[in-house]
């Protein structure tokens, strides 16, 4: 194929994923839902705290130390290898779930519990 | 299989292991999982054209379980293998719509092959598909690395190395 078609190819992918980073999202509600290994630890209604909370969770890798704050929640200390769950900041601000990988871990907002 | 391809397929592993650990030294200043150079995809994108994808698939799952063994998690093995395999399979295919001067349209595309693959284990692994938001943002910069590490595999190639 000409490269030409391939950049037109290539093009197309960079719109579809410029949209979808870009694409208005609205969050469902502020209820903080904690996973580990894929099971709810913890879930947390952000709207009705009221004081600066520090949690420790701990899994079989290792532990990370989340802050929760009236309407936010961010992962402030971790011992994983990459730090990246306390790079990405506070949900909701940040826009995308909390993610530690190397200890499994999830942070993400969820629909409130009929 | 002669001493000779044994040897340089066990000289292209080491490289690639190399390449695999130094780059996993490097912090990765993007806030997003999965985001990283991959600078052992040039090694893969040269084998498949310069020596073969047959050699190319055994110097890559060498690397891999290798590779997971010098980082020390056993998570790591299946986020590998699973870019890894996907990363293969469409350079397999692109082998015979891609010409030699389109070597860095085969890293693009593997890399996002790559990034897919990780976030299909990393969707299992959490049972959610929460991570699968992190699917565009890994797409560009799998774009980006891609088209870099292509490159470099392109231009090893008309060195005619081997």
């Amino acid at each position: 194929m000409k490269t030409r078609t391939w950049l037109f190819i290539f093009a197309a992918i960079l719109c579809v994923c410029a949209c979808a980073i870009l694409w208005p999202r609205r969050t469902p509600s502020l209820i903080a839902g904690i996973y580990v290994d894929g099971n709810c630890v913890d879930r947390v209604d952000l709207s009705r705290v009221t004081e600066e909370e520090r949690r420790v969770i701990e899994t079989e890798d290792g532990s990370n130390t989340i802050v929760i704050q009236p309407g936010r929640i961010c992962v402030e200390s971790a011992d994983c290898p990459d730090q990246i769950c306390v790079m990405e900041g506070w949900l909701p601000e940040c826009g995308l779930p909390l993610v530690c990988l190397p200890h499994n871990l999830l942070i993400q907002l969820e629909e409130a519990a009929p | 299989m002669t001493t000779q391809r044994l040897t340089r397929n066990a000289l292209l592993t080491a490289v690639s292991l190399i390449l695999f650990t130094v780059e996993a030294q490097i912090p990765v200043p993007v806030p997003i999982p999965g985001v990283k150079l991959g600078l052992a995809n040039i090694v893969n994108v040269w084998a498949v054209c310069a020596i073969g994808p047959r050699d190319a698939l055994s110097i890559l799952l060498c690397r891999i379980v290798l590779g997971a063994f010098f980082v020390g998690h056993l998570m790591v093995l299946f986020y590998s293998l699973a870019g890894g395999l996907l990363s293969w399979c469409v350079l397999l295919l692109l082998r015979r719509v891609t010409t030699r001067r389109q070597i860095w349209i085969r890293g693009v595309l593997a890399a996002i092959a790559h990034n897919l693959g990780q976030i299909a284990v990393a969707v299992w692994v959490t049972r959610s598909a929460a991570v699968l938001a992190y699917l565009p943002f890994l797409t560009l910069s799998g774009m980006v690395t891609g088209g870099f590490t292509g490159l470099c595999a392109q231009y090893l190639l008309s060195r005619r190395l081997s």
